[in-house]
């Protein structure tokens, strides 16, 4: 029976290639980026080994905060340790290293590389030491606190040539360098795309970080001993007092490499779960190509039954083909990712941001994942089916066509509404609190509710859709709006993936909308300036204070305050149940300016007054400060970056979205710490009777002298901020991207075998007079419904699930009301029609090529 | 019985004629000659039957007549027609408006009704038809009832009838039916036969039949024997048991 079964699978041919092709479409993407995040990696890793090559112990400051987004920010480290290192037995060289922020300002005023999003800009050290990291192309060293050396890519970008006059911005504000050198980095002009500014050491720390502080050595031995040795008696030699610690090269190596997956992983994990979402989507058109292909073979199975096949022989013959499609869809779907993860890369290279590639890194691990993946979801979808076509009564064989008929539709109603009924249930406990993982379930549950569903609503909302079609295009819109109706089951199923993309961007939109429009609110009550200068680098430098302070001298300016972001570590002295593990991770504070914000920006101070901040003084929401247990007069800790220990008050509560996070501290906390703080917002407003566009060309000037922030007027902000909400709106149109690609895939396999199966009724209109365009048409408007058909139920689920939604947000008291995107609907209908439209060319032009006189003697 | 030679193609009289009509299917070794070099003509007002062995090429014959199907060899013409001059879409055309089909079995369109399956060929053609003409086709198979049904909800030998009211809704030149009756137990097979001895007789239609069956036959005004893709004979005015004669004598 094997035999026969993988003789009947070769026999079908065709139809392996279209089933496979919802396969390797789903593994495709899947394998795609497992490729893609394991090229990264690998390229990371040599990057990394390249650059510490010559690097047998690293010195830095054990005194560090863990960040919130991952990644860390370590103390300086005195760059008066040197001599002792030097001085140690077995050194050939030490080095001091920083890697700080720092803008590089083109020729035309624009800084070079991108603010925020995209790779970092740094400001470091070059020096002549053989363990320094650069090596110099053209040109020489910088020497003195006028020179500047650049990587290669930024020189070339930026059109500069040894002896110009660069302007360079970083903590210390903005200054202006010669150019003496052009550098490389390992073997490549520019990692990852960011820029680097070099300096040597005494300016890079004065300029980028605080006086004789570098952030660690970089030594080189001389191989008389292992780096292991030779770090301990590096360890050895240092003061304890100094809180330094040696680590070898091989230990930064791999703790920078891990740093980098960290962040990549992010990026790589979050495209991972989008593939296993696609191959989610594509199961669908896994089982509904199988569905069709087992009622197809309905007479075929039946007569098996019919001369002795048992019903488990029948539905293993079928298993053993999902198995092979599997294997093979996988396998087919695993070349096709590698092809998309170099497609990825081209994308990611085209936007900036460079990954240096050493090599294709194709693991067998993404294999094994990939084939796992393809295979279970293959065997899966192929189950019921399966089980489904040894049901086959042998009586069957003589029946004439293929039934497929709803099945039990009450069953249906009753178990889809039921379902339904508890994903709302779910939906609504969410909204009472209930942890998220029960909103998920609820969405979840008001999905299968759907799909359960879907071939009992599928006939009616298709007759319904399909009526203006019938009016407009005669017999073949009549035609082509029963064809959507006949087997609504496959056309439910087809639709799903359309359903389910739709349903997802619909909620999402309706979401955003509404979250839109209580930012612009919120923020617009809560700003009472004229103008906000921002810049958009989380964490990463900023603007430097002098420059807030600049503006706010500005004539015609009445009020001028900053507000920056920087991570501490608070610690309350009295609560023994933190975890010591988690002691380490730091936490967000908003620096502000108490003397300037008050009238200027609302933070949503409940208690306490901002002006009795101080330098030891903390404001903190009120959510966290319940939760801790804390009022106002309690005792925290506050611990810098540098290891400074400040005894510090809760002197008051902030409640409110315009509090960008759970501790507020004034600005005086971080003056004399060694690593500057930078503001992320400057608001500004103008003074009585100043002409505003007068005012705004002086900040401009001001701005753009330091070349940092985008200065926007106060509608601008708002727009600005309510935008943001827009980048998570990105991310689920890619999702619906992916939908549609599965979709169009779906529908036109299900239109193939659908024009195969109906090919005598085909031959039988040809025959009888239905011209090709006829018969193109008809193919055309039963796509075009059938996707239709997915976008109504999708926006009309989506609406319901984003009406529930915002309701549940509404509930935490953020007061936001249901906004229907309009616009975003209407756009989404007619994208279901083009898709309709496309999936329908390769079918519909397949239908008119049926050979009218086998169709119709074919018995 | 003797054959005749076949007669001479005057349109004024024929519905349909073809001319050295040769068909062959494949090429060296596995070559077929369906159809040798077939002269034949149909004439207006009449109800023809071919028969033949199985094999000996009816199918295909009425194929390349009725425009669904092309000669290797030879011309074929409806009315005046030379159908070889067609392009596709004239050919589609003079299917919907000058042929009609009565075929073996799957003869109508599951997703219509009987009544939108009976003036699908004026529909395809944005026609509206004659109407007196389809209620006097539709009182002929006496279905009136049963218009609004689905082919699903008919019996065999109702679904043929709707089948060959279709074929008479747009009164055709010529119609053609492939084993009409083959599917149907002999009751209904009469019913059928006999509604179709009426469309020519009463209606003034034209058919061309083929079938297997001797009393099928007789319902006929002359039947055309094909043997080995030829003509090889012919009968007028045929009764069951003078074709059972006959297809004895071919046999021997
Ligand atoms: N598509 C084709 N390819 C090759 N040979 C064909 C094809 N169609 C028909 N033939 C051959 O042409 C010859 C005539 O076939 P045709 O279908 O016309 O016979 P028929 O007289 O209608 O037979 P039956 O009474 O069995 O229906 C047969 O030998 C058949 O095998
Ligand atoms: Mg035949």
């Amino acid at each position: 029976m094997l035999r026969l079964a993988l003789k009947m699978t070769w026999a079908r041919k065709g139809r392996l290639v279209l089933t496979s092709l919802a396969i390797i479409l789903g593994t495709g993407f899947l394998s795609g980026t497992f490729v893609f995040r394991d090229t990264i990696n690998q390229t990371f890793d040599r990057l990394f080994s390249d650059v510490f090559r010559d690097v047998d112990a690293y010195v830095r400051s054990t005194a560090f905060i863990e960040l919130d987004f991952g990644g860390e920010q370590r103390a300086g480290t005195p760059i008066s340790a040197l001599e002792t290192v030097r001085n140690v037995e077995g050194v050939v060289s030490a080095t001091g290293d920083i890697q700080g922020f720092a803008r590089v300002i083109g020729k035309d005023g624009k800084p070079l590389g991108s603010e925020g999003g995209g790779p970092p800009t740094f400001g470091s050290i070059a020096s002549d030491d053989s363990a320094g990291l650069w090596s110099v192309v053209e040109g020489r060293l910088p020497n003195g606190p006028k020179d500047v050396m650049l990587d290669r890519a930024t020189a070339d970008n930026g059109e500069f040539i040894i002896g110009d006059t660069v302007r360079v911005i970083a903590a210390r504000g903005a200054r202006e360098f010669t150019l003496v050198g052009i550098a490389s980095y390992g073997d490549i002009s520019s990692p990852g795309g960011a820029t680097f500014a070099l300096f040597d050491q005494p300016t890079a720390s004065e300029f980028l970080l605080e006086p004789g502080f570098v952030d660690a050595f970089l030594i080189e031995g001389d191989d008389s001993v292992s780096d292991e040795v030779l770090a301990q008696r590096i360890d050895a030699a240092l003061a304890d007092e100094l809180k330094l610690e040696t680590l070898t090269g091989a230990e930064i190596t791999a703790e920078v490499q891990g740093q980098i997956k960290d962040v990549l992983n992010i990026f790589s994990t979050f495209l991972i779960v989008f593939s296993y979402i696609a191959l989610g989507i594509g199961s669908f058109v896994i089982y509904n190509v199988f569905s069709i292909t087992a009622a197809q073979r309905q007479r075929e199975n039946a007569l098996l039954r019919a001369i002795g096949a048992s019903r488990r022989q029948v539905s293993r013959a079928l298993l053993v083909e999902g198995t092979l499609m599997g294997v093979v869809g996988s396998l087919l779907g695993f070349a096709v990712g590698i092809g998309l993860s170099q497609l990825l890369n081209a994308l990611l290279k085209a936007t900036g941001f460079e990954v240096p590639t050493a090599g294709l890194a194709i693991k067998p691990g993404s294999l094994v994942n990939t084939m796992i993946a393809g295979v279970s979801v293959t065997v899966f979808a192929a189950w019921l089916p399966a089980r489904r076509a040894g049901r086959v009564p042998p009586l069957a064989a003589l029946r004439d066509t293929a039934l497929d008929t709803a099945g039990n539709l009450k069953r249906r109603v009753i178990i889809g509404l039921v379902l339904i009924a508890l994903g709302v249930v779910g939906l609504i406990a969410a909204s009472n609190d209930a942890p998220i993982q029960v909103l998920g379930l609820g969405v979840l549950g008001v999905f299968a509710g759907i799909l359960v569903l879907g071939p009992a609503i599928a006939r009616p909302v298709a007759l319904a859709l399909g009526k203006p079609v019938a009016a407009l295009r005669g017999v073949s819109g009549t035609m082509a709006r029963q064809n959507a109706a006949r087997n609504p089951k496959r056309t439910s199923r087809t639709a799903a993936p359309v359903l389910l993309g739709v349903a997802l961007v619909t909620a999402f939109t309706a979401l955003a909308a509404s979250i839109r429009s209580e930012i612009r609110d919120t923020f617009g009550a809560a700003f009472s300036g004229d103008f906000a200068l921002t810049v958009d680098s989380q964490g990463f430098g900023g603007i430097p204070l002098s420059v807030t302070d600049q503006i706010a001298g500005l004539d015609g300016v009445a009020q001028a305050t900053g507000v920056g972001f920087t991570s501490v570590r608070i610690v309350d002295p009295n609560d023994t149940t933190v975890d010591p593990a988690s002691m380490m991770r730091g936490n967000f504070v908003q620096t502000i300016n108490p003397a300037t914000i008050v009238g200027l920006f609302d933070l949503g101070v409940t208690e306490g007054d901002l002006s009795s901040l101080g330098r030891d003084g903390l404001f903190v929401d009120a959510g966290r400060a319940t939760e801790r247990g804390w009022q106002v007069g309690t005792r925290l800790q506050v611990i810098r970056i540098d290891g400074a220990v400040i005894d510090a008050e809760v002197r008051g509560l902030v409640s409110g979205e315009t509090s960008f996070a759970n501790y507020v501290a004034s600005r005086e906390m971080f003056a004399d710490a060694p690593t500057p703080i930078f503001d992320s917002f400057v608001y500004i407003k103008a003074a009585q009777g100043a002409a505003l566009d007068e005012v705004e060309a002086r900040i401009a000037a001001i701005s753009s002298d330091a070349g940092i922030g985008t200065l926007q007027s106060k509608e601008g902000f708002i727009d600005a901020q309510a935008a943001q909400v827009n980048q998570v709106l990105g991310l689920i149109y890619g999702l619906l991207g992916l939908s549609i690609i599965i979709a169009i895939v779906g529908i036109v396999i299900t239109l193939l075998l659908s024009v195969f199966e109906r090919r005598r009724e085909i031959g039988l209109l040809r025959a009888v007079g239905m011209t090709r365009a006829q018969v193109r048409t008809t193919v055309r408007w039963e796509s075009v419904i059938t996707s239709l058909l997915g976008a109504v139920t999708g926006v009309v689920l989506g609406i319901v699930m984003g009406v529930v939604v915002v309701a549940a947000l509404a509930d935490d008291g953020d007061g936001i009301t249901f906004r229907l995107p309009v616009t975003g609907t209407l756009v989404i209908v007619v994208i279901s029609f083009i898709l309709g439209v496309v999936a329908a060319i390769y079918p519909a032009w397949r239908a008119t090529k049926v050979n009218v006189v086998e169709a119709i003697s074919t018995t | 019985m003797t054959s005749l030679p076949p007669p001479t193609a005057t349109n004024a009289t024929h519905a349909a004629h073809a001319k050295g009509a040769t068909k062959i299917y494949g090429t060296g070794d596995s070559e077929v000659r369906a159809l040798d070099d077939v002269d034949v003509a149909f004439q207006r007002g009449k109800f023809t039957a071919i028969m033949g062995p199985s094999g000996s090429g009816k199918s295909t014959l009425m194929h390349c007549i009725a425009g669904l199907d092309s000669l290797t060899s030879g011309s074929v013409s409806i009315g005046d027609t030379d159908l070889s001059k067609l392009s596709d879409k004239a050919l589609t055309q003079l299917r919907r408006d000058k042929v009609g089909f009565i075929f073996q079995a799957f003869n109508l369109i599951p997703t219509l009704t009987a009544y939108e399956n009976i003036v699908l060929p004026l529909t395809l053609g944005k026609k509206k038809g004659d109407e007196t003409w389809i209620n006097r086709v539709i009182d002929t198979i006496s279905l009136r009832d049963r218009l609004e049904h689905r082919p699903s909800e008919l019996s065999g030998g109702q679904q043929q009838r709707v089948a060959i009211a279709r074929a008479l809704a747009s009164q055709p030149d010529i119609i053609f039916a492939d084993e009409p009756t083959g599917n149907l137990d002999s009751k209904t097979g009469t019913e059928v036969l006999t509604f179709m001895r009426r469309a020519v007789t009463d209606l003034g239609q034209t058919i061309v039949m083929v079938t297997h069956d001797a009393t099928a036959a007789s319902y006929a005004d002359r039947i055309v024997f094909l043997a080995d893709g030829k003509v090889a004979g012919e009968m007028f005015s045929p009764t069951a048991q003078k074709v059972l004669d006959y297809l004895k004598h071919l046999g021997e």
